[in-house]
C-alpha cells in the first residue's frame, strides 16, 4: 500500500479544506477533561492531542438520537417521508481501538441483517485513523488483539512523525481521497512511513499498565450463566448508562414517536442501555432481567460471550473509557481476571 | 489507621452479635487510586474494610436496596453522606431502627487522579494519614506525600461538616468545622453574566448530558418508585437526546430535588462528561437559604425542608 508525508501546516490546509468539502467529524476538546467527537468547520477547532475520547466516536454512525421517517394520518391516510441523511462525510482522528469498534458495529448492522440507516452513514463516511501518540492509564487494546498503531479498518491511517504526519492508504477509498488532496502530500520516497509507525508501536506497547488475559473465559461462560459472582458485581451497579454509553461497541436502540397532535410526526430511534430497569420490561409489566444482577451479567456476557458467538468478534475493544467512567470502578479488566479465579476453582 | 482497625472491629463485633446482617463501607477497588463500596456479610471478610483519603463514594443511598431485609444494616458515612441519612430518614424511605450508621469524621479527601497519576495502579495502601498540611499515602514500597493545597478534593475545600451529623458509632476524633469558606462563590460568579451568556453557559453543558441518568441514580434525594424521566405515558421528557430535551431533564430534575439536595456532591463526581451538577443544585441551594434562612438539608434530622414542611406562619403572598 502506498504511504505519503504531510507537513503540519499542509495537515491544517487539508482539515480546512475537508470541512468545506464534506461534514468532518474530528475530536474537539471541551472543558479541560472532555473531549469529544463533533462535526467542526476546519482545522482550529480540532484537537488531535487527545488520548482517548470521553465518548466514543460511533455516535457518527449510530447516532444517539436518529430520525428515521417523519409521518402523517390526516385523512385517514398514512402518508410517510424520509428523514434527512447526512451525506459525504470525513470520520477525521480515529484512534485504532475505536476503528475496531466499528468493525464490531458492522455485522450487527450491516450483516445478515442490514440496517439502512447504519448502512448509509457507513458507506458516505470515509474513516481517518491517527495513531496513538500516549497510552492511557486504562488502555488494554493490546490485550484485545488491537495495538495502539493497529488502524486496520480505516481508510487512511495518520501516524504522527518529527517533521509532521505520515499517512498509509488502507482502502481505495483512502487511495481517492489522497488523490483529490494531493497537493497537501509528499510522496514518502524514503519509505520512512512505515518503519516509523511500526517504531512508536514498539515503543508504546511497553506503557501498558495492566495486561488482561482473557484466555478460557468465554469457554468457561459458555459453560457457566449462574454465577454468584454477578449478583456480588452487581450490588454496588448504580443502574446508570455510562458504559453503555460511551462504549464503542454497545449498540441497543429504542423506537420511540413523537406526534403532539397524533397526526403529524416522526419516528426516531435512540440510544438505550441494557442497565437500565426497564430495558426488558414487557408492555404487561414482566421483566426476564429482574434485577441488576441479570443486567450486569448481560452487559459482561454481551462483551465477552455472545459477540464472540455471533460474529467470532470481541465485544470489547480495551479503550479502558468504561474503566475510566465507572462510578463504582466496575472495571472489566478486573472482572476477566476475577472469572479466570472463579474458573480455576470450579 | 486508627479510624481503619476501629471500622473493622466494630463492623467484626456487628456481624458476630448479629446485630447487623450486613455492612456497606469500602474496600480497595481494581487499581490504587479507587476504593469501591463494599457489602460485608461474614466476620471473616470484615478486613476487606478500608478508610482512607479515596473514599469518595456516599454510601447511604444503597440502604434503599435492602430496606425490605429482615436484618439490620451498617453503613460508613463521613460528614456530607451523613446528611443523606437524615434524608431518607426524613422522608421515610428508611426506618432509623433498622439501620446502624458508622460515622467517620473526615478531615478531606485526595483527588484520586492525582494519586493515579504517581502511585503504580497494582500497589495497595498500607497506611494512610492526612494532616492539615498533607496527605501521605504509604504503599509496600514507598511513602508518597501529596500538599493539601494540591491535591484536596475541590467538594472538600468547602466541606461544611466532618464529623457525621448523625451515627451510632463515631469512629474517630470529632473534627471541628473549619472556617467555612464561602460554598457560594462559582454560583455568585455565575448569577453575575448576562443572562444570554449563562443560558450560552448552561446550552453549552446540556447540549453534552447523555442522559445515562448516573447524576440521577447516585442521587440520595432521588428516591422515587418510578422516575418521571423513565415514564412513557405521559411523556413529560422525550427520550430524544437534544437541547432541549436535555436542558429539561436537568432543570427538572434539579427542582425536584431542591430543598432536598444534601449538596453530597456526587452527581457532579459521577458525570461522565463533566456537567458541573453542584452549580445547579448549588443555585437552588442558595436560593433556599436566602429564603428561608435554613441549614442545608439534611444537617439536622427535626429540620424538615422549607418545601416539604407545613407551618400556619408560613407567608402566603403568593396565593
Amino acid at each position: 500500500m502506498k504511504a505519503y508525508t504531510i507537513t503540519r501546516d499542509n495537515l491544517g490546509a487539508w482539515l480546512d479544506a475537508l470541512a468545506r468539502d464534506y461534514t468532518l467529524i474530528a475530536p474537539v476538546r471541551e472543558e479541560e477533561t472532555v473531549s469529544l467527537f463533533k462535526p467542526v468547520r476546519g482545522f482550529a477547532e480540532i484537537n488531535l492531542g487527545y488520548t482517548n475520547s470521553t465518548v466514543s466516536p460511533k455516535g457518527w454512525l449510530f447516532p444517539q438520537t436518529e430520525e428515521m421517517f417523519f409521518f402523517s394520518t390526516g385523512g385517514g391516510q398514512i402518508t410517510l417521508a424520509d428523514a434527512q441523511t447526512p451525506g459525504p462525510a470525513v470520520l477525521f482522528g480515529l484512534r485504532p481501538c475505536d476503528i475496531k469498534g466499528i468493525l464490531a458495529l458492522d455485522p450487527v448492522f450491516n450483516g445478515a441483517y442490514q440496517d439502512c440507516y447504519y448502512q448509509k452513514r457507513r458507506q458516505d463516511t470515509i474513516l481517518v485513523g491517527l495513531s496513538c501518540t500516549r497510552v492511557e492509564r486504562h488502555c488494554f487494546c493490546t490485550s484485545m488483539g488491537g495495538g495502539p498503531t493497529d488502524g486496520g479498518g480505516a481508510d487512511l491511517l495518520l501516524t504522527e512523525m518529527d517533521d509532521g504526519y505520515g499517512i498509509e492508504v488502507l482502502t481505495p477509498r483512502g487511495e481517492e481521497l489522497v488523490n483529490r488532496y494531493q497537493q497537501y502530500f509528499d510522496a514518502d520516497r524514503e519509505n520512512r512511513v512505515i518503519p516509523a509507525r511500526e517504531e512508536l508501536g514498539k515503543k508504546l506497547a511497553g506503557q501498558f499498565t495492566r495486561n488482561v488475559d482473557t484466555t478460557g473465559v468465554k469457554e468457561f461462560l459458555d459453560q457457566h450463566f449462574e454465577l454468584p459472582y454477578w449478583g456480588e458485581l452487581a450490588r454496588r451497579c448504580l443502574g446508570c448508562g455510562i458504559c453503555t454509553y460511551i462504549c464503542p461497541t454497545c449498540h441497543c436502540f429504542d423506537i420511540f414517536d413523537q406526534s403532539p397532535d397524533g397526526e403529524l410526526g416522526v419516528r426516531s430511534r435512540c440510544w438505550d442501555s441494557c442497565m437500565f430497569s426497564h430495558f426488558t420490561r414487557m408492555a404487561g409489566g414482566h421483566n426476564p432481567r429482574p434485577t441488576q444482577k441479570e443486567r450486569v451479567r448481560n452487559r459482561f456476557l454481551h462483551k465477552l460471550k455472545y459477540h464472540r458467538d455471533r460474529y467470532n468478534l470481541d465485544g470489547c475493544v480495551g479503550c479502558g473509557r468504561c474503566v475510566t467512567r465507572c462510578p463504582v470502578n466496575i472495571d472489566i479488566r478486573q472482572i476477566i481476571a476475577d472469572l479466570q479465579e472463579v474458573a480455576r476453582h470450579d | 489507621m486508627k479510624i481503619q482497625e476501629n471500622l473493622r472491629e466494630t463492623a467484626r463485633k456487628l456481624l458476630a452479635d448479629g446485630e447487623a446482617s450486613l455492612v456497606i463501607g469500602y474496600a480497595p477497588g481494581s487499581e490504587v487510586s479507587r476504593v469501591v463500596p463494599a457489602f460485608i456479610s461474614r466476620e471473616d471478610e470484615v478486613d476487606r474494610l478500608v478508610w482512607n483519603p479515596l473514599c469518595i463514594n456516599n454510601l447511604a443511598k444503597y440502604l434503599l436496596d435492602y430496606r425490605h431485609e429482615p436484618g439490620k444494616v451498617a453503613v460508613v458515612v463521613k460528614g456530607c453522606d451523613s446528611r443523606a441519612i437524615n434524608r431518607l430518614l426524613q422522608d421515610n424511605q428508611i426506618t432509623r431502627e433498622k439501620v446502624i450508621i458508622l460515622g467517620i469524621p473526615c478531615p478531606g479527601l485526595i483527588n484520586p487522579d492525582l494519586v493515579a497519576a504517581r502511585l503504580d495502579p497494582g500497589a495497595q495502601i498500607t497506611v494512610a494519614a492526612v494532616s492539615e498540611q498533607d496527605f501521605s499515602l504509604q504503599t509496600e514500597e514507598e511513602t508518597f506525600t501529596f500538599t493539601r493545597d494540591e491535591a484536596l478534593l475541590k467538594k472538600c475545600r468547602d466541606c461544611e461538616q466532618h464529623t457525621p451529623v448523625i451515627a451510632d458509632f463515631m469512629l474517630g476524633e470529632e473534627i471541628p468545622p473549619n472556617d467555612p469558606a464561602d460554598p457560594f462563590v462559582a454560583v455568585k460568579t455565575l448569577e453575575e453574566l448576562p443572562v444570554e451568556e449563562r443560558s450560552a453557559y448552561w446550552d453549552k453543558q446540556f447540549s453534552r448530558c447523555l442522559r445515562c441518568y448516573a447524576c440521577r441514580n447516585v442521587c440520595p434525594a432521588c428516591t422515587c418508585r418510578e422516575c418521571v424521566f423513565d415514564q412513557a405515558e405521559p411523556c413529560w421528557v422525550a427520550k430524544a437526546n437534544n437541547l432541549s430535551e436535555n436542558t429539561a431533564f436537568h432543570l427538572i430534575r434539579a427542582f425536584h430535588v431542591a430543598g432536598r439536595c444534601v449538596d453530597c456532591g456526587e452527581c457532579d463526581r459521577v458525570c461522565p462528561v463533566n456537567i458541573p451538577l453542584s452549580l445547579l443544585n448549588r443555585k437552588i441551594l442558595k436560593d433556599i437559604k436566602d429564603l428561608f434562612n435554613v441549614p442545608t438539608p439534611g444537617t439536622s434530622l427535626e429540620e424538615l425542608p422549607p418545601l416539604g414542611a407545613f407551618t400556619k406562619s408560613d407567608p402566603d403572598e403568593f396565593m
